[in-house]
């Protein structure tokens, strides 16, 4: 596969803020890649970057092998859905889809059949001679999506396209867009700020925070082994639960702290003795059970039922939310025990907030070698 | 009983629209029944479609007293024989179509008909196009764009008699800077007497009047600039289109109606323009510099022959009319996605 964008220490100023902190970013030929990050966090920064709506400052960007640190938007051949659509109101969704072929001198005949035959495949056949304004939010979307569809660009561009549609619309877009995906291969950069939509349509996931790569991946490997605690907090939902702990005398547990009482936890492996950690658990990883049989026994606070699951919220400091598929017969006040697998615990340094790799064959060394750094 | 030969006349009485106990109050207990009526309305004006009646007939009525009425009395008295002694009373020998054919008849009708439409269109042309020049380069916005712009203003807060006798020291044929320039400059050899050349006395307040109108033109233009929306021309951009093809397939599009709009206003704007024709030329050489509004004026108030100024005034009602269908057409038609 060849490498359709390639980003090499990207760095972006406004003045004195720094928005992207040196990026570096290779996507190959027709991924799907899914720019996730809070607001704020240069996501949109660095995908405005790439259409060339946004100069970089410094570093070098590449698409498809040329490097375009200096080429205009337009000379870029790539397209871009925007947030608000940017539908042209003052023309037909057959004059928005023709646009760019018409501003390129395409012939009228030829463009209006290539526009035809993108909106058969949108379903936008019927709508042709209307004006965005007569449209519903998903139908300008389409066509916001045909519009690009159309040109055969590069790459596609998607900026929070599905930010603007109420909840089962955008369920459906999200896989409607990853069907077509699917059809066109084409090379797509996906700009979002929902985790689920990152999850569920992309190949590959990069993960943005305060203008830095926090990480990247597949979404699955950024489910199972998150590179720190940003990232475990980020992806999946409900968010992961984190409790403060020390990793007690033998190394193989850690004592976790509910501010008044505290609580021992089994580990997997081997840490060094009296390590500040925050363990890392997920709700859908915590079974319940009779208390006395888990790992520990915990107050419960609230219980949320959707009616195929069960959101059990604990009444502790820092609370911990225990997902159960089903209607579970807990009850506020009650008492619980937490059966939690060790192998599926996530710890992460308390200060770097860096994951510790949890291997049983590093059990030995690198633990020390954390307590060793935590002591300069 | 009592009650029920009241319940019956409520039926009948003309008063029935208003409430039952206010009608069958009458005679009884009046006072306290009055006031319950005067409740009623008044509580209609302050919660109810009372008040929005009200806001909607005090304008009516001020728009009907002074602009209905005298549009009205101005087309019948063209239609009349006016003369100083029967100016007090309406009612006046009628006369048809007399002032109309009259009018027409006249030698100089012609001259100052074409030189109202020249001068129309060559003010809103300048104005237009200067004013639209402008708006472009301010919405670069470069630093201190914004506070450049409100300077421009200045000239349209100046009185048009003001910026018409300082026009009169610009065009000045002896002294002035606008003949020192071109000479200078050698597009002329001579001295242009501006006000007072046949040829160019006409254009002498074409040229004050653009400068007058141009920012008035410029800070419309720019508002409507502003009003469309920034992802458009972005958009654009990634579909290929450079500036020149970004103006003429987004900009102008998208500013058709506030395009309409200036233009229709800046055409009941220069049909108003009366001031700079006092000052500068008072549409002399021989007529060389009249126009139409001016021309009613000078009929009307200074030759005393009020029945042709108004049958001038009913001619440019009407194309003042067609500017306002426009102008409230292109304001409708509104294309804002």
């Amino acid at each position: 596969m060849t490498l359709q964008i390639e980003l090499n220490g990207v760095n972006k100023y406004y003045g004195a803020f720094h928005a992207l902190k040196d990026i570096n970013l290779a996507i190959e030929e027709g991924t799907f890649v899914a720019l996730v990050g809070p607001s704020g966090c240069g996501k949109s920064t660095l995908l405005r970057s790439l259409a060339g709506l946004e100069k970089i400052t410094t570093g070098d960007m590449k698409i498809a092998g040329q490097l375009m640190n200096n080429v205009p938007p337009r000379k870029r051949d790539v397209a871009m859905v925007f947030q608000s659509y940017a539908l042209y109101p003052h023309m037909t969704v057959e004059e928005n889809l023709t646009y760019s072929l018409r501003i390129r001198g395409v012939k009228k005949a030829e463009a209006r059949k290539a526009a035809e035959e993108v909106a058969a495949t949108t379903g936008l056949s019927h709508l042709m001679k209307r004006y965005p304004r007569e449209l519903s939010g998903g139908q300008r979307q389409r066509v916001a999506m045909s519009r690009a569809i159309i040109r055969h660009p590069k790459a596609f561009l998607f900026d929070e396209p599905l930010s603007n549609l109420d909840a089962a619309l955008r369920v459906h877009m999200r896989k409607e867009i990853r069907a077509l995906h699917d059809r066109l291969h084409a090379t797509s950069v996906y700009v979002t700020h929902d985790q689920i939509e990152a999850m569920t349509m992309a190949d590959h996931v990069v993960v943005m925070r305060d203008g830095v790569i926090e990480q990247q991946g597949r979404p699955l490997d950024l489910y199972d082994k998150p590179a720190n605690r940003f990232v475990a907090g980020f992806i999946g939902s409900p968010a992961m639960n984190f409790i403060p702990a020390i990793v007690g005398e033998g190394g193989l547990d850690a004592i976790l702290d509910f501010g008044r009482t505290r609580a021992r936890l089994p580990l997997a492996t081997r840490l060094a003795p009296g390590l500040a950690v925050s363990v890392g658990i997920r709700p859908e990883h915590i079974r319940i059970v009779a208390a006395g049989e888990g790992a520990f026994d915990i107050p419960v606070g609230i219980v949320e039922s959707t009616g195929s699951a069960t959101y059990v919220t604990t009444a502790t400091q820092p609370e911990l939310t225990v997902v159960e598929t089903g209607r579970g017969e807990v009850k506020s006040g009650d008492v619980i025990g937490l059966a939690i697998d060790p192998r599926q615990l996530h710890l992460f340094d308390a200060e770097t907030g860096k994951r510790i790799e949890a291997s049983p064959a590093m059990a030995a060394s690198p633990p020390r070698l954390q307590l060793a750094e935590r002591a300069r | 009983m009592a009650a029920g030969i009241h319940r019956r006349t409520a039926l009948l009485h003309p008063l029935s629209f208003l409430p039952r106990e206010a009608i069958s109050g009458f005679g009884r207990d009046r006072p306290r029944r009055q006031g319950i009526v005067m409740k009623r309305l008044l509580s209609s004006v302050t919660d109810g479609s009372g008040f929005d009646i009200g806001l909607v007939l005090l304008p009516l009525a001020f728009l009907f007293v002074l602009s209905g009425l005298p549009l009205v009395y101005n087309v019948v008295m063209s239609f009349q024989e006016v003369d100083m002694f029967s100016l007090g009373s309406f009612w006046r020998p009628f006369v048809g179509f007399k002032n109309y054919v009259d009018l027409f008849s006249q030698p100089e009708t012609r001259t100052i008909l074409l030189n109202t439409a020249l001068f129309v269109s060559a003010s809103i042309a300048g104005q237009f196009l200067i004013g639209f020049g402008l708006a472009l380069f301010f919405w670069m916005n470069f630093p201190g764009a914004s506070w450049l712009r409100g300077l421009f203003l200045v000239s349209w807060v100046m009185p048009g008699l003001v910026v018409g006798a300082i026009w009169n020291w610009i065009l000045s044929g002896d002294f002035g800077v606008l003949n020192f320039f071109l000479r200078e400059m050698g597009v002329i050899e001579g001295n242009i007497f501006w006000r007072s050349d046949p040829h160019y006395s006409l254009w002498a307040v074409i040229i004050a009047n653009i400068w007058l109108g141009t920012s008035f033109n410029m800070i419309l233009l720019s508002v409507g600039l502003s009003g469309i929306p920034k992802d458009l021309y972005e958009a654009a951009e990634l579909d290929g289109a450079n500036s020149l093809q970004r103006f003429f397939t987004i900009t102008l599009p998208m500013m058709r109606s506030t395009i309409g709009a200036i233009i229709a206003l800046g055409l009941i704007f220069t049909l108003q323009q009366f001031d700079l024709f006092a000052g500068i030329t008072s549409g002399g050489p021989n007529n060389a510099s009249n126009v139409t509004q001016y021309w009613a004026w000078d009929l009307s108030f200074r030759q005393y022959d009020f029945a042709k100024g108004a049958t001038i005034s009913v001619i440019m009602i009407v194309f003042v009319m067609l500017a306002s269908v426009v102008y409230v057409r292109s304001t409708r038609h509104e294309v804002r996605g």
